[in-house]
């Protein structure tokens, strides 16, 4: 009878005879050919309903797969707001609040490109963060957003040459929503800037830029004065009232 | 019903692995130790998000640098390669072919250790591209591709030449795996590259994490389970009609999820559609094999209290049941807008490629290292800790991940929480994954220490096998069974 370490040689060197070998090779069992029973009607009902599921998922979101709807009328960037906790009594929310959670949820559209946290990708999409093009005034950023941008441009000393889509299709207030969530969550304000965009202002942005048609290119953009604001009142942070 | 191996079979099998010795061992051995170096790399970008400043001076340990290594080095340094050495096993012992000049996939395997090694520097020094998963510079990827291929080549002549007749459950999925990814990766490439639409390059990068799981890492834990559950019970497959129809839902569905990841961003709406219901559809494949493989093992899942191959198997299989759900949950309207940007997917990312894809593998090592080194796993204490932790490390993922992305999302519906506090609610999962980095990282150093033991050929050399319960020497009724 040899020891455990005289077999482990043998099998190295791969001795013929079966006793020898390995214990681990020898217990093995070998794998039989695969059977064929039936599973029973409990996966097939499983099944069933993931079908329905999925069918019905697909029908009801694929909008007749029509190429030109991005968004579904009934999407929701997040679940509707509630003023009320459930405790009977509305509590004070500062309106600037609620406003940069609004402006969170319309981000959501652009955090597939600029990322989550602003910083965008390098050589693909620029970053919020940073951005001149964020910092100044809300003439351009309301430019770019209502149109988009096209071709080449500087971003942060970095280069980038692609294509930022429109989103004039969002509401005015959506759009000032983000714009200010944008500024106030990404960008450095100059002083006595509070970053707040309104969606009059807005409103203002397609007026001042409607007989623009395609997106913008950066020479264009760069045709709008750096500081210049879009004209509307300024509001109060706590109420929303204009002041 | 035993059907005992006979003498030529034993010969036959003993042949096989000893061809397999060097190459497999290579495999998995450099795979651990990436895992090893994934997993401190883990802890340490969980650590950043939750202590900011840390190292705040060195920009050679940003969030932004250590997070795309640590992904790397788990995606391409441990999970490939692992895979390939599982591929290149299962299909010898399938197809009861050797492999042929065993010492070319050694070369090639060092080619591609030293290609992870520079894209890991590469990203290190700042030359990365922020694609998830594709992080390393571009002209590494062709690289990639053509060395991977030439990694897998190995397995076609084998499977051209098998000596079975009929063709197993497990030879489908390896094959799958085996031509989808180089697939997968070149489309991917390809479509992030410079000249490709800026909105496509987005969505392709989600696509291709997505068909990384479903289409590599998910086919090569279905062979596995495929092979270890019958082999372990001592039984055939259930049903063949169910698995394979569970390989066909796979071929023809995964390749359309990834998009759902941006439903009502800047695509049609039908795209992320499309993925969506694809996502609900794979489910069919999930309850075609977790049903196909508990039937297989009906009545004798004492053997999960014994057999390390079998528990982490079916520890596997669980959480890839428990991935495609969660994964599936994520795009019902309620709840999708709430978690599209959290946390919540890049959890479900680390749920799939350590939950359900390593420990699947885990169990195959444990099964295959004691037939190609010829010496037992150093101790039984050491398997339990492994899996122990590993699975305490996932579930705490997995519970703070509902809990951060529930929080989250109900937080944002309410406007008279300030705003602020919904970025709080993140902090559970920071906490969260740094724990189960943590837990993991610990559960890797008994398994790289037993496996280094193995490797030098310092295991046990005694009769049976290490059993988790019961010991080797009271183990008469269940040898074989490891
Ligand atoms: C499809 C990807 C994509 C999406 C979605 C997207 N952007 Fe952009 N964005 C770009 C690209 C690309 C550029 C650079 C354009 C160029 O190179 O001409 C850009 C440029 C910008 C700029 C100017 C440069 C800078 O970085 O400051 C701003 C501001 C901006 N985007 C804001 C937004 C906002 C706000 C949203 C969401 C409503 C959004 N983007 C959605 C891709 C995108």
């Amino acid at each position: 009878m040899s020891t455990g370490d005289d077999r482990n040689l043998d099998y190295e060197s791969g001795t013929a005879s079966v006793v020898d070998m390995h214990d681990s090779v020898r217990r093995e069992k070998i794998l039989q050919p695969s059977g064929a029973e039936s599973l029973g009607l409990f996966p097939l009902v499983l099944c069933g309903l993931v079908l329905i599921a999925g069918g019905g998922f697909l029908f009801k979101n694929a909008n007749g797969f029509s190429d030109s709807t991005y968004i579904n009328s009934d999407y929701r960037p997040d679940p509707k707001p509630v003023t009320d906790d459930g405790d009977g009594e509305a509590e004070e929310v500062a309106w600037i609040d609620s406003w940069m959670k609004e402006g969170k949820k319309v981000y959501g559209n652009c955090a597939a490109c600029h990322q989550p946290t602003g910083t965008g990708a390098p050589g693909m999409f620029p970053p919020l963060t940073g951005s001149e093009w964020v910092d100044g005034g809300t003439a351009r950023l309301g430019a770019i957003l209502v149109h988009g941008i096209n071709g080449p441009m500087t971003v942060a000393g970095q280069s980038y040459n692609q294509l930022m889509p429109a989103w004039g299709t969002l509401s005015d207030k959506k759009i000032a929503q983000v714009i200010t969530y944008v500024r106030r969550e990404f960008g450095s304000l100059p002083e006595g800037d509070d970053g707040v965009v309104t969606t009059e202002m807005v409103a203002a942005a397609r007026d001042m830029f409607k007989s623009q048609s395609g997106p913008f290119t950066e020479a264009q953009l760069k045709a709008i004065p750096e500081d210049k604001q879009l004209p509307g009142a300024k509001v109060d942070l706590q109420t929303g009232d204009p002041l | 019903m035993t059907v005992q191996a006979t003498d030529e079979d034993i010969r036959e099998r003993a042949s096989i692995d000893r061809s397999m010795r060097f190459p497999v061992l290579f495999f998995f051995t450099s795979a651990a130790a990436w895992l090893f170096v994934a997993t401190i790399l883990g802890f340490f970008s969980a650590l950043k998000l939750r202590v900011p400043g840390l190292w705040e001076e060195c920009q050679f340990l940003g969030y932004g640098r250590v997070f795309p290594m640590h992904m790397i080095a788990l995606v391409y340094g441990w999970a490939l390669q692992a895979g390939i050495g599982v591929m290149l096993w299962l299909m010898a012992r399938l197809t009861r072919r050797e492999l042929k000049y065993g010492m070319g996939v050694v070369v090639i395997g060092h080619v591609w250790n030293a290609l992870v090694a520079v894209a890991v520097i590469c990203i290190w020094s700042g030359f990365g591209r922020s694609i998830p998963l594709l992080d390393f510079p571009g002209w590494m990827a062709p690289l990639f591709a053509m060395v991977y291929m030439a990694m897998v080549v190995w397995v076609i002549p084998m499977f051209k030449t098998r000596r079975e007749a009929s063709i197993y459950i497990s030879e489908y999925y390896l094959v799958g795996a085996a031509l989808w990814f180089p697939w997968v990766f070149i489309t991917a490439g390809i479509l992030i590259s410079k000249e490709a639409a800026p909105t496509m390059a987005a969505g392709a990068g989600s696509w291709f994490v997505s068909n990384l799981i479903y289409f590599w890492m998910a086919p090569i834990a279905l062979a596995v389970a495929y092979y270890i559950v019958p082999k372990i019970a001592d039984r055939p497959i259930y049903s063949y009609g169910w698995a394979k129809m569970g390989f066909w839902i796979l071929a023809l569905f995964a390749g359309w999820t990834g998009f759902q990841r941006y439903y009502g961003g800047p695509y049609p709406a039908w795209i992320p559609a499309v993925s969506g219901a694809a996502v609900v559809f794979v489910l069919l494949a999930v309850v075609a094999t977790i049903s196909n493989l508990a039937m297989t093992l009906r009545g004798k899942t004492k053997l999960w209290e014994i057999s390390p191959s079998l528990r982490f198997t079916a520890m596997g299989m669980f959480f890839f049941a428990v991935y495609a759900c969660l994964s599936a949950v994520s795009i019902i309207p309620m709840v999708q807008p709430a978690l599209q940007f959290s946390f919540f997917l890049s959890g479900l990312d680390v749920l799939a490629i350590y939950g359900f894809f390593s420990m699947t593998v885990f169990g195959a090592m444990y099964f295959i290292v004691p037939r190609i080194t010829g010496c037992e796993w150093p101790s039984a204490a050491s398997i339990r800790n492994h899996f122990w932790y590993s699975t305490y490390g996932i579930i705490t993922l997995i519970v703070c991940l509902l809990i951060a992305g529930l929080a989250q999302g109900g937080n944002l519906s309410r406007p008279n929480i300030p705003f602020s506090t919904s970025f709080m609610n993140s902090t559970c999962w920071v906490v969260g994954a740094c724990i189960a980095w943590l837990l993991i990282a610990v559960s890797n150093l008994w398994f790289f220490y037993q496996l280094a033991l193995m490797f030098v050929g310092k295991g046990r050399k005694s009769e049976g096998p290490t059993l988790i319960h019961g010991g080797h020497d009271n183990a008469e009724g269940a040898a074989g069974t490891a």
